[in-house]
């Protein structure tokens, strides 16, 4: 046995060197001969646009078939703070110039901003806000100025200098900079009472906190409660902003909702199990509120829809609390670090060397974005980095959309294809080995089908009867309409190459064999055209897709949220989208004519290795 | 030939009326009530059981609890109303459109207009651009030039309509301001006179062409130089040269007479196809079309209209299928189309 092993293994090895034709020749000292179905793989093969297609192709299904798995699909998913983000992966990325001297970090919606111990500010992330508003843009005075300190919310930055002065920039357009005219007074002329401790801003709104107790708010009335109970001024010693409310803790070690919504605010219900309990620390997400005692035991109230209130085992009592986004982080006594709450964004991944070192100077902690300066004056970070293809204007990711539209459009352009191949060989068979009437019939109905104009008529269908159902039905509509209305080619098709067929001798012989004549379409001529009719699936399956996708391009495909190449494209022929958000449909385009491109050229290089006279065209 | 033609004539009449009412059957199963629409407004200052009776009398009125046949027959205008009248499609009245609250005739006049307009001119175009291009690459076939069309036409035609449409906004309207980027006419223009009206559309439109144009150019010239290739391989060509004819006449006399047969079938097929077509152009452009109305129609539940508008599409493609089996014996007199 080994040794025939061995004497294959020096054929295989003599092959691989020099070819299979050499080997063949050597043994038989004649021309090969191939078998037609070689001929035709070797004519496949051989061209170089279907090596580019078939890689091209393959390198897209495997994308999209085994993509989802990795970015799964969220339909709910949005997230005003995340709309429009260009591709880019650098909203944590710290400048190096800060490097070892940072003093002071704030993190922002998508930027953040960080003090050097020069006292220059920096800025980092995506910091366009608008197309003239860039957070980058520190103005002059905030940079000339002598900074002490800082905050960075939603789309504004506040800071204040070593004379007292508050600074606003950013969007200031919703009232952000507009200081009450107490605020004014005092940082005219600053006296004992205007000690800021404590510097917030969240979304178009800011807080400032002196040493006496004293809150200032200001900011967009509108959207933020920004009203202050006088019965708590002069008594507060922290505050904490959520997305448009806020709350204190008190200098008696309580926590209060200070606010004007009061009752009926499920942040006014604070955790009963608090009572007679001294708060030390308190932070907020963007909807919740959380407290920790001066034992370490943490409280989460609020809306809690990610998991805030599911609270982790620390290993020792909490000691700071930071809140995020949609998650907290706390510093524990003996040094770790732990995360809870939505880890959507990989905010919750506390990086190894963070987790359990003693040597944190401080934790800073923004939207989605957590910082932590070392004692040695580096920054650790983990959360959202940002996103590889940018997201839409709802702030989903792209990248996520795009694998599982493009799922969608294959399924649904692949089960079309195959219902209309069904229609078209049946109806086709019957028409070209039945003829007469039961052909006349069969070629008028396909006549009239395929003479309409397709998308209108696609249309109507998708509305009509889409209209009570539901979104999962509707691909399935979607999937038939397609199927019932491009049958027409395969059947002329089938129709065509059966005429041609049923005059040959074999089908003489089946026939005075006595088989039924329903066999002998089916499985006698059938197998002959074979080859021919997967060309023409192939290329239908082209054309569905982009059938499908022109449909949802209209909004009479499969409907809003559930992704298709075609829908992802709806909404962005307009200026603004092509121009600033490019990526929101250049990425979906460029992925999907691709694919549609790949799968012609291998069509067209498989009927021209099928039909051998088409290729000399 | 005449019989022929009249033969064809009755066969697209039955044929519309069957898509007419498989149509109208479909916009059936939709609920919609007229009549409860027409009452609606007085519906508050009625008792209930007023209301109820002068419902049903309404609904007997309007002829809404006759059976479907009946109902089909009358919005044909092939049968009475309740009231006597009789006036349906076939005496010109397509019915009510409830979205521009005017008739459908008024409405639709001229967005068909600007559509056909539209579709003749990228027609010409393109026609002008492939036919060419296409017997100038079955020529050559096989040199680098032919290689490069023959991937840039399966990209034309690989590639959406919408997509190039976005791409060439983006080349045209944002990267070089060439173009307006939607839209008909100027906006807050006033004209002097018809002609500045007419260059300003024509401004305005000239993109939607283009797109239109390049997005067909791939079918087309595939379909012109493949037809061309195989009249070139006939032997009456080898036969031509012989004789010491000029290339020239060779190709245009001999061959290209012969390729244009399957050629006009395709050229009718594809004006057909964009009619269909122009909907997501008009959309993308906001082109005051057809297909633009017909999006709209649909979107607000208007179907009367709808319905007009793809009586319209049925008729273009019944009368255009005629067309190519009659061009077909115009232009080969081998094929005997009354046979």
């Amino acid at each position: 046995m080994a040794k025939k092993k061995g004497f294959f293994l020096t054929r295989w090895l003599k092959r691989g060197v020099l070819g299979s034709d050499q080997e063949v020749r050597d043994i038989m000292q004649e021309e090969q001969v191939q078998t037609p179905f070689r001929t035709m793989a070797k004519n496949f093969f051989g061209k170089v646009t279907v090596r580019i297609g078939l890689c091209g192709f393959i390198l897209v299904f495997l994308f999209v078939l085994i993509g989802p798995y990795f970015w799964v699909l969220d339909l709910s998913e949005q997230d005003s703070t995340l709309i429009n983000l260009p591709p880019s992966q650098s909203m944590m990325s710290v400048p190096k110039e800060l490097n070892g001297k940072i003093a002071d970090i704030a993190a922002g919606r998508t930027y953040g901003v960080g003090l050097d111990t020069d006292g220059k500010l920096h800025t980092w992330g995506y910091t366009r806000i608008t197309e003239k508003i860039n957070m980058a843009d520190i103005p002059e005075e905030v940079q000339k100025a002598d900074i002490v300190m800082f905050a960075a919310g939603e789309d504004h930055a506040v800071a204040m200098d070593a004379d007292k002065q508050l600074y606003v920039w950013g969007n200031t357009r919703l009232q952000q900079g507009n200081f009450s005219s107490d605020m004014k007074k005092k940082m005219k002329s600053p006296d004992e009472t205007w000690d800021i401790i404590q510097l917030e801003a969240s979304n178009q709104f800011s807080a400032a906190l002196s040493s006496d107790g004293t809150l200032y708010l200001w900011g967009n009335p509108n959207v933020a409660d920004i009203k202050m109970r006088s019965q708590y001024q002069g008594n507060i010693a922290k505050v904490a902003l959520t997305s448009n409310e806020y709350f204190c803790l008190l200098k008696d070690g309580t926590v209060a909702y200070t606010g004007y919504k009061d009752k009926g605010s499920a942040f006014a219900a604070i955790p009963e199990g608090l009572q007679g309990k001294t708060v030390a620390d308190i932070a907020s997400t963007s909807s919740t509120m959380a407290a920790v005692t001066s034992e370490g035991e943490v409280f989460v109230w609020g809306n809690a829809k990610n998991g805030e209130k599911t609270l982790p085992e620390f290993a020792a009592p909490v000691k700071k609390l930071y809140g995020g986004r949609f998650h907290y982080t706390a510093l524990l006594e003996n040094g770790d670090v732990v995360c809870w709450g939505s880890n959507k964004y990989h905010q919750c991944d506390v990086p190894a060397n963070v987790a359990h070192n003693a040597n944190i100077r401080a934790i800073y902690t923004g939207n989605f974005q957590n910082y932590a300066v070392m004692a040695d004056g580096t920054v650790q970070t983990w959360g959202l980095k940002g996103f590889v293809l940018g997201t839409d204007g709802l702030g989903r990711d792209l990248l996520t959309r795009i694998v599982n539209g493009g799922r969608v459009t294959m399924t649904v352009g692949a089960i079309s294809v195959i219902i209309a191949t069904i229609i078209g060989v049946v109806l086709g068979g019957v028409a070209g080995y039945f003829g007469g009437k039961a052909d006349l019939l069969i070629m008028r109905i396909a006549e009239v089908v395929g003479g309409l104009p397709f998308i209108p008529f696609a249309m109507i269908l998708s509305a009509v009867i889409g209209s009570r159902l539901d979104p999962t039905q509707k691909m399935y509509l979607i999937m038939v309409v397609l199927g019932v209305l491009s049958w027409t080619g395969t059947c002329r098709l089938v129709r065509a190459q059966i005429l041609a067929q049923r005059e040959m001798e074999y089908v003489t012989a089946a026939k005075a064999m006595g088989i039924k004549e329903g066999v002998i379409v089916f499985r006698h001529i059938l197998p002959n055209v074979i080859s021919l009719l997967l060309v023409s699936m192939t290329l239908d399956f082209a054309t569905c897709m982009l059938t499908e996708s022109s449909l949802s391009y209209l909004g009479f495909g499969i409907p809003l949220p559930t992704p298709t190449w075609g829908n992802l494209l709806t909404g962005a022929n307009n200026s603004i989208v092509i121009q600033q958000y490019w990526w929101q449909w250049v990425f979906p385009a460029a992925i999907f004519g691709v694919c549609t491109i790949c799968i012609n050229m291998i069509g067209d290089g498989l009927r021209d290795a099928v039909d051998p006279k088409s290729a000399e065209r | 030939m005449g019989k022929y033609i009249l033969k064809r004539c009755g066969y697209i009449v039955v044929v519309f009326l069957i898509l007419s009412f498989l149509m109208y059957s479909l916009y059936n199963l939709i609920p919609t009530d007229p009549a409860r629409q027409e009452l609606e407004p007085q519906r508050k200052a009625l008792k209930a059981d007023e209301y109820q009776v002068l419902y049903q009398q309404l609904r007997k009125q309007m002829g809404l609890d006759d059976p479907l046949p009946v109902r089909y027959l009358r919005w044909m205008g092939l049968w009475a109303k309740p009231n006597g009248e009789v006036s349906g499609m076939v005496e010109g009245n397509f019915g009510y459109s409830n979205l521009y609250k005017r008739n459908v005739v008024e409405v639709i006049k001229t967005p068909m207009a600007n559509t056909i307009f539209i579709n003749i001119f990228s027609t010409i175009a393109s026609l002008g651009i492939t036919i060419p291009l296409g017997i100038y690459c079955a020529v050559h076939k096989g040199k680098r030039f032919d290689s490069v069309t023959q991937v840039v036409t399966m990209l034309g035609y690989s590639i959406p309509v919408y997509i190039i449409a976005l791409i060439f906004m983006f080349l045209f309207c944002v990267l070089w301001r060439v173009f307006p980027i939607m839209g008909m006419k100027t906006p807050g223009m006033e004209y002097q006179n018809g002609w500045q009206e007419f260059v300003d559309m024509l401004y305005h439109i000239a993109l939607p062409v283009i797109v239109m144009t390049f997005s067909s150019l791939g079918g087309m010239t595939r379909y012109v130089r493949s037809s061309m290739i195989d009249a070139l391989s006939m032997d009456y060509i080898r036969t031509a040269r012989a004789k010491g004819l000029k290339e020239k006449v060779v190709i245009y006399s001999h061959a290209w007479r012969n390729a244009l047969l399957p050629v006009i079938t395709s050229i009718l097929g594809w004006f057909l196809g964009i009619f269909g077509g122009s909907v997501i152009i008009e959309n993308t452009f906001s082109l005051n079309g057809m297909g633009k109305l017909y999006w709209q129609g649909l979107n607000n539940l208007d179907f009367e209209l709808v319905l007009a508008i793809q009586m319209f599409y049925s008729v273009v493609s019944l009368v255009g299928s005629l067309l190519i089996d009659i061009s077909y014996g115009l232009v080969d007199p081998r094929v005997r189309v009354d046979k």
